[in-house]
């Protein structure tokens, strides 16, 4: 549970560098690679989404403006219808005034019982009349037929009667009246034998024309209704109707045809208003027909689709970023890790060639001090000779002390001469199988008696299951030797020294030398395998053991490691392929 | 004529007159040479049962050397001694038919026990 957290965290927040890679940084191809990762996820993320975003906003963008486009195109479309349904009511009845006093003239629609059989077929024709009168041109009502005996009134100022004699027929505006009943005057004018003119008026009742208009209703929040010029109200309206009667949302300016337009309400909700004045051929009037409709009703269905849309384009925006992101991850630590190999294996380079050098120098220096030293050698030993052999000075004891010691420091140089050497010569790897477990057997046999005089316990666990090697014997059992000598110097009296080996893969095998002695301090870890490198007291060490096995190690195509804590112990871990590759050896 | 058990060719010439002081010492009879052709030359003039031959000589390659003893005196037992011998040198030597190979500087009771060995195997 805890690893598979962990593994989740690492695909989400992978962790780059280590506390103990510091020594590699300056081979890494990136220095910051939680930089990288970050704007590898960025790019990969603004490639990806940034071109959806926008292809959606100009996709909304589009839909939007078709459907405002074809909004207002309906709305002026049903504006239009509803204006030729009220021009059509308005010409109808004018048209009918107009007939009348033509076929009749003054003299017939002034006798009462002639008026009001006029009144009465008007009724049936169209309905919705409420009384017809002749006025004579003073403005007198002269004849009446309808249910109120209004004769004798005097019109004369009545502005419908005004317009009526400018225009030859007018439509009035809607009003209550008397009997609070809301109506309109529709009148023609005609002249008479004598060339004065009379006028025939007729009361309409507006419940028709409401009738008419309501038909072209659509939609629940669409809303159709007349206004006179000063947006006084001519019919009901059912969502606009503000104070006094008057609409509340703004007149529109003049057009001489149907128009649509964008607007808002007195609430800022955005409306669409398709409008149109109304005239007819007979006469002018100060109607303008309005068809409002609600944006938000018309955009629903839009707007729903838009809310899925936006769900759909919010999870597969989720799902590409977590995509990006774990690729991302996934292929920044491939990077990573490839790149750290190489940095591992630069590392390696620049010491195997510091080793070289230094190798190169040391070869260089002992075979200069080589010679010089076989002569030292020599000399010494023929003063001793001459000690030893001549019986002359054999009494002097002291003198042959000091020729000793002569030949002891002669005999250190050499061994370190020697060692120098080691690491320039080229020896030839000559490969045969070697069973891992006879060799350390065999290396242990040189330190059996050390062991038990010094109770240190040795544990060797080499499994049967490891196959033999194909490696060089002498060097294998030089490394071991080395590295078992090494043990022995660390560890005190009593310590332990385990000796196991396991497979790594089919083709290499892993060779653990452990002890629980003093350790290596951390400073020092990285230099063990230097030339010249020691901790122990001068003349004790030459601090060339390790790196000859670190170059024997190499010769064989393997791999040394180190790992210890002071005062815990140390395990070094040397890694052969169980083949040697012949053709890299020559 | 003087009778000897060993030739010394060797190009430090110190070197080459303290090693015969100190066979001499253990009763063994060397001529000293300081390089190949009066090292080839001796030889052919007459026979060495042992050659301390170093490699190093300043006219002719110590193999080359020891290539023409065995050639002329192939009872000849010729030990390398050489500074600077590395582990080619040592397969290469031996493979022209010397008799052991060693490094300087020398452990003389090494050198005084092989001589003694190779005047058994002959006698």
């Amino acid at each position: 549970m805890m690893k598979s957290l962990k593994r989740l965290q690492e695909a989400i927040w992978p962790r780059f560098h280590r506390n103990d890679d510091e020594h590699l940084s300056p081979y890494y191809t990136f220095q910051d690679y939680r930089q990288t990762w970050g704007m590898t996820i960025f790019i990969l993320m603004a490639t990806a989404l940034v071109p959806l975003v926008i292809m959606t906003l100009i996709y909304y963008q589009l839909i939007e403006t078709s459907i405002n486009t074809e909004s207002l195109l309906r709305t002026e479309r049903l504006a239009s219808n509803a204006r030729r349904a009220v021009t059509f009511f308005l010409e109808e009845r004018l048209d009918a005034l107009t007939f009348t006093v033509n076929e009749m003239g003054y003299d017939r629609l002034t006798n009462p019982g002639r008026l009001s059989e006029v009144l009465r077929n008007l009724k049936l024709g169209f309905g919705g009349l409420t009384d017809l009168s002749v006025i004579a041109d003073t403005g007198t009502q002269v004849t009446y037929a309808g249910p109120f005996n209004l004769e004798g009134k005097d019109y004369s100022n009545q502005p419908w009667f005004l317009e009526c004699q400018q225009h030859n027929a007018c439509v009035s505006e809607t009003f209550s009246g008397y009997r609070d009943v809301p109506h309109m005057v529709v009148a023609v004018k005609s002249v008479r034998a004598d060339g004065r003119f009379f006028v025939l008026r007729a009361t309409l009742e507006t419940e028709r024309l409401i009738q008419a208009l309501s038909s072209y209703k659509t939609g629940e929040h669409a809303d159709i209704f007349l206004v006179n010029r000063e947006g006084l109200l001519q019919t009901p309206s059912q969502f606009y109707e503000g104070e006094s009667h008057h609409m509340n949302i703004p007149l529109p300016a003049y057009a001489d045809r149907t128009k649509a337009e964008m607007s808002v309400d007195k609430n800022g909700q955005p409306i669409l208003i398709g409008y149109a004045f109304i005239d007819t051929n007979i006469a002018p009037t100060s109607f303008i027909l309005m068809v409002v409709k609600q944006k938000a009703g018309m955009m629903k269905v839009w707007l729903d689709l838009r809310s899925h849309i936006n769900w759909f384009f919010g999870v597969s925006a989720v799902i590409i970023a977590m995509v990006i992101t774990l690729t991302s991850t996934v292929m920044v630590n491939k990077i990573f890790q490839a790149d750290r190999q190489k940095a591992e294996t630069m590392v390696a380079a620049e010491r195997n060639s510091q080793l070289a050098s230094i190798g190169q120098l040391a070869a260089g220096v002992a075979h200069e001090i080589n010679n010089p030293l076989a002569l030292i050698n020599e000399t010494a030993g023929y003063v001793k000779d001459l000690f030893t052999i001549k019986q002359q000075y054999k009494d002097d004891p002291d003198l042959v002390e000091h020729i000793d010691s002569i030949i002891d420091a002669v005999d250190r140089c050499g061994t370190i001469t020697r060692q120098l050497l080691g690491f320039s010569r080229h020896f030839d790897v000559q490969t045969q199988p070697i069973d891992l477990k006879d060799m350390v057997a065999d290396v242990i046999n040189f330190h059996k008696k050390e062991a038990e005089y010094r109770d240190i316990k040795i544990h060797v666990d080499i499994p049967e299951t490891i196959p033999l090697i194909e490696t060089d014997r002498g060097k294998l059992q030089q490394i071991i030797l080395n590295l078992v000598n090494n043990a022995f110097q660390a560890i005190a009296n009593g310590c332990f020294l385990d000796i196991r080996a396991e497979m790594d893969g089919p083709e290499q095998v892993c060779l653990f030398i452990q002890d629980n002695g003093c350790g290596i301090s951390e400073d020092h870890l990285n230099k063990v395998f230097e030339p010249f490198f020691t901790t122990k007291k001068e003349g004790q060490g030459t601090g060339l053991g390790l790196s000859i096995t670190y170059g024997l190690v190499q010769k064989l195509h393997g791999n040394i490691t180190v790992q210890s804590k002071t005062d815990q112990g140390t395990t070094f871990v040397v890694t052969l392929p169980v083949h040697i590759q012949k053709e890299i050896l020559s | 004529m003087k009778h000897y058990d060993l030739l010394i060719v060797d190009d430090e010439q110190r070197y080459a007159d303290m090693l015969a002081k100190r066979l001499g010492l253990r009763h063994l009879n060397c001529k000293v040479c300081y390089d190949g052709r009066t090292a080839i030359e001796i030889i052919e003039g007459e026979p060495f049962p042992v050659v301390i031959l170093d490699l190093r000589l300043p006219d002719i390659y110590g193999t080359e050397v020891l290539t023409r003893i065995k050639q002329c005196r192939p009872e000849t037992a010729v030990i390398i001694l050489t500074g600077h011998g590395t582990e080619k040198d040592r397969e290469q030597c031996m493979a022209h038919g010397a008799h052991s190979f060693i490094n300087k500087p020398l452990d003389i009771d090494r050198l005084i026990a092989m001589v003694a060995l190779i005047k058994e195997g002959a006698s």
